[in-house]
């Protein structure tokens, strides 16, 4: 189908699957970064917990470090669903 | 507010003599923190050593060896018992000398019946066991041994297997392994032995009993009964012991825990052959108290210095002077590291923004409402878990009431809207019927959030400054260093100026006010914003160059991070709406039209997704709610100006709960 063709309509159809597409894309995409990051990050954290279990606040926080990616890809999928 | 309790160096100096009524006198205000002493041979401190711990130490030691091991016998605690009544500690000495003795012989006694009842069941239980197999062998128990030229072989078996030498065999095949008994000639024995091995053979011990195997088993069996019971015996009267004398021994685990505590101060005094003194700390307001005790308790043979020398204020102990409302946010503190002496305390700031963010995270009626019943329920659970249980409690409670607050604000019951429009901005979602043309104020949440970002990250450098100006020893290096933290205060708003140089936010969102903007002067703007920067770098270059490779994370990153306070909110706010549309939407409403039995099941099934989908969000948001509030406060606030790091203050003595003196 050439794009000369296109009705308005189906263009902003497009328009907004193509938005949905990378507001997916988006979430996606970072929650596996997140999750690599918090990968290494979680089984020493966990490993500091067994040794002294007062490391356990800490060691939460520190899992939860990485969550900052997703948060961002998040951030961005939001913005692009709904403004 | 802001600064730990003023604390005071006190050195306490007497005669040996004088020891016992000093460290009684200390031991009863609960307030002097002892420094230890280290012996460390410097030059003058010859001839002063650790003191040695007062006679009756070990006697104290091993009665409260045996009350431990009592305590452990009847499972009890002391730290958990409550509502006990107070009792002198004198009587409870005389019962230490008098009853705990015949306590311990009974109490022993009945645990060394009870451990040879348990052995005795075991073995039984064992020989049952051993015997079972036997039971399918038409055999006597006797005829198992006493051969001279026969062999006896029995044991579980792969499969049956063929003997071409004269033999008897029995064969059972069973569900936990196939019974093989063999009897063969002696002469025989390799050969069989080795046609067993091919076949997996596995031995068992030949029995040793007399009579039938149902006999011995039986026999065994009424052994392990009686033993059973004996057992059970033993444990109703421990338990009944138990009843009679946990609050005593409880009681006795205090005071005999005072009483060796006190007993071993010395180990942590300075001594000479005649005198000793206690290095140590105490609240300001209650030396003029304790010096006064202390002269009463001597008759005026205590010689008290206060020492007013500059210290390294990693040597001070800390003890947390905040307001009431405050208090439960010194878990959040205790739990990062607690502040040094002379370090600005920021335990309030985290009182009063952790519940107002995980509010405006979660913010959500229904929620709020659930998490208050959640801290109702486990009231008694924190309460028992001490001071520490306490203040989560409390954590919980505020948390609660501003998720509450905020879902009011909000308008969000669960995801649904409530009655009126949403007051401040709103959350709600296309998603679900009637939802169709919401529209969440995005723009108006990320730009609150960032704002709050900068006055954090401002405040943090601030901060910053004030407890370089502080800690730092005057010189060049702190002025560079409180130059470098205004620097990238600088910077960041600098950058903040050339970005609403450019664009006016006002266009995006819509505040009940107006933000501020620089378009309509963006010469002026840009050139002011780009000095701003360019001083800022600057002022942190001269601390260090090197710094200047953290401007994007500094500055960009730390600011944008709050954006989560949005983002992990409206995350939140549509698993509430997805859980209500699969839940009503897809099952309950269209099954409620044409009410059948599968209409029944679809709305059980909505139900079912309606409650674990709540659940879930409920779970997230305390994990969100609570982490992500915590965390900014942690990476984005603190690293700008707080170390920690500083002693805990921790007063020589021991809270009583079941005993007085």
């Amino acid at each position: 189908m050439a794009i000369e063709s296109l009705t308005v309509e189906a263009a902003q159809a497009l328009a907004s699957g193509y938005t949905a597409i990378g507001a997916g894309l988006a979430v996606g995409l970072t929650g596996i970064g997140t999750g690599l990051g918090e990968m290494s990050i979680g089984a020493a954290a966990v490993g500091a917990t067994a040794e002294d279990r007062g490391m356990f606040g800490l060691a939460l926080v520190f899992t939860v470090l990485p969550e900052t990616i997703v948060i961002f890809g998040l951030v961005v999928a939001l913005l692009l669903l709904f403004v | 507010m802001f600064q730990p309790r003023p604390m005071t160096h006190l050195l306490i100096a007497a005669s040996k003599a004088q020891m016992a009524s000093v460290v009684t006198e200390l031991y009863r205000h609960q307030i002097f923190h002892i420094t230890d002493f280290v012996d460390q041979g410097k030059e003058g401190y010859e001839g002063v050593k650790i003191g040695v711990p007062q006679e009756h130490a070990g006697d104290l030691s091993n009665d409260l060896l045996k009350i431990r091991s009592l305590e452990s016998v009847f499972q009890t605690n002391p730290s958990t018992q409550s509502n006990v009544q107070m009792r002198p500690a004198e009587t409870i000495r005389a019962a230490i000398d008098s009853e705990l003795p015949k306590i311990d012989e009974e109490v022993s006694s009945l645990t060394v019946k009870r451990s040879n009842a348990e052995t005795r069941i075991r073995e039984c239980q064992q020989r049952i066991n051993e015997l079972k197999p036997f039971a399918l062998v038409p055999l006597e128990l006797d005829l198992y041994r006493g051969y001279g030229n026969l062999t006896v072989y029995a044991g579980y078996i792969e499969h049956d297997i063929e003997i071409s030498f004269p033999h008897e065999k029995h064969y059972q095949a069973g569900k936990d392994g196939n019974f093989i008994v063999v009897f063969v000639e002696s002469k025989n024995s390799a050969e069989v032995e080795k046609n067993l091995a091919d076949a997996g053979f596995q031995t068992v011990t030949l029995p040793g009993e007399s009579g039938t195997v149902q006999a011995a088993v039986d026999k065994y069996t009424v052994e392990k009964n009686e033993a059973t019971k004996v057992y059970e015996d033993c444990n109703v009267k421990i338990v009944e012991l138990k009843a009679k004398y946990a609050d005593l021994l409880a009681a006795c685990d205090e005071v005999l825990s005072c009483d060796v505590e006190r007993a071993e101060a010395p180990l942590r005094f300075a001594t000479t052959d005649e005198a000793f003194v206690i290095d140590g700390w105490i609240p300001a307001d209650e030396v003029e108290k304790v010096v006064a005790a202390l002269n009463q308790a001597t008759g005026e043979r205590v010689y008290v210095v206060v020492d007013s020398s500059e210290v390294e204020d990693t040597a001070i102990p800390v003890e947390y002077n905040n307001p009431s409302y405050a208090k439960p946010a010194e878990l959040f503190m205790d739990l990062y590291s607690r502040p040094k002496y002379k370090e600005l305390d920021p335990t309030i700031i985290l009182a009063i923004m952790f519940p107002l963010l995980f509010g405006f995270i979660v913010g959500d009626l229904g929620y709020g409402l659930l998490y208050l019943l959640l801290a109702l329920v486990l009231r008694k659970t924190l309460l028992k878990m001490g001071e520490m249980g306490v203040k989560a409690f409390f954590v919980i409670i505020g948390a609660a009431i501003s998720t509450s607050i905020f879902g009011l604000l909000y308008s969000e019951f669960f995801g649904v809207s409530l009655p009126w429009h949403s007051i401040i901005f709103s959350r709600h979602l296309p998603i679900g019927a009637g939802m169709e043309h919401a529209m969440p104020q995005v723009i108006e949440l990320l730009i609150i959030s960032i704002m709050l970002g900068v006055i954090y990250i401002s405040v943090g450098r601030f901060f910053g400054m004030i407890n370089h100006y502080r800690m730092d020893h005057p010189g060049s290096h702190r002025t560079k260093a409180i130059l470098s933290q205004f620097g990238w205060n600088l910077i960041l708003w600098g950058i903040l100026v050339l970005v609403l140089s450019v664009v006016d936010l006002n266009e995006y969102c819509q505040f009940p006010f107006a933000l501020p903007t620089f378009v309509g002067i963006p010469t002026i703007a840009g050139i002011i914003g780009a000095v701003m920067i360019i001083v800022g770098c600057v002022f942190v270059a001269i601390e260090n160059p090197l710094d200047l490779m953290e401007l994007p994370t500094n500055t960009l990153s730390h600011m944008l991070s709050f954006c989560r306070l949005a983002a992990v909110g409206l995350s939140s706010v549509a698993i509430a709406m997805v859980v209500n549309f699969l839940a009503f939407d897809l099952f309950i409403t269209p099954a409620m039209i044409n009410l059948d039995v599968v209409g029944v099941l679809l709305i059980i099934v909505g139900v079912i997704i309606l409650i674990l989908g709540h659940a879930l969000n409920v779970a997230l948001g305390i994990l969100g709610g609570a982490i992500h509030p915590i965390r900014l406060h942690y990476v984005e606030f603190f690293t700008k100006f707080y170390q920690g790091g500083g002693i805990i203050y921790k007063p020589f003595g021991l809270k009583r709960k079941f005993s007085e003196e």
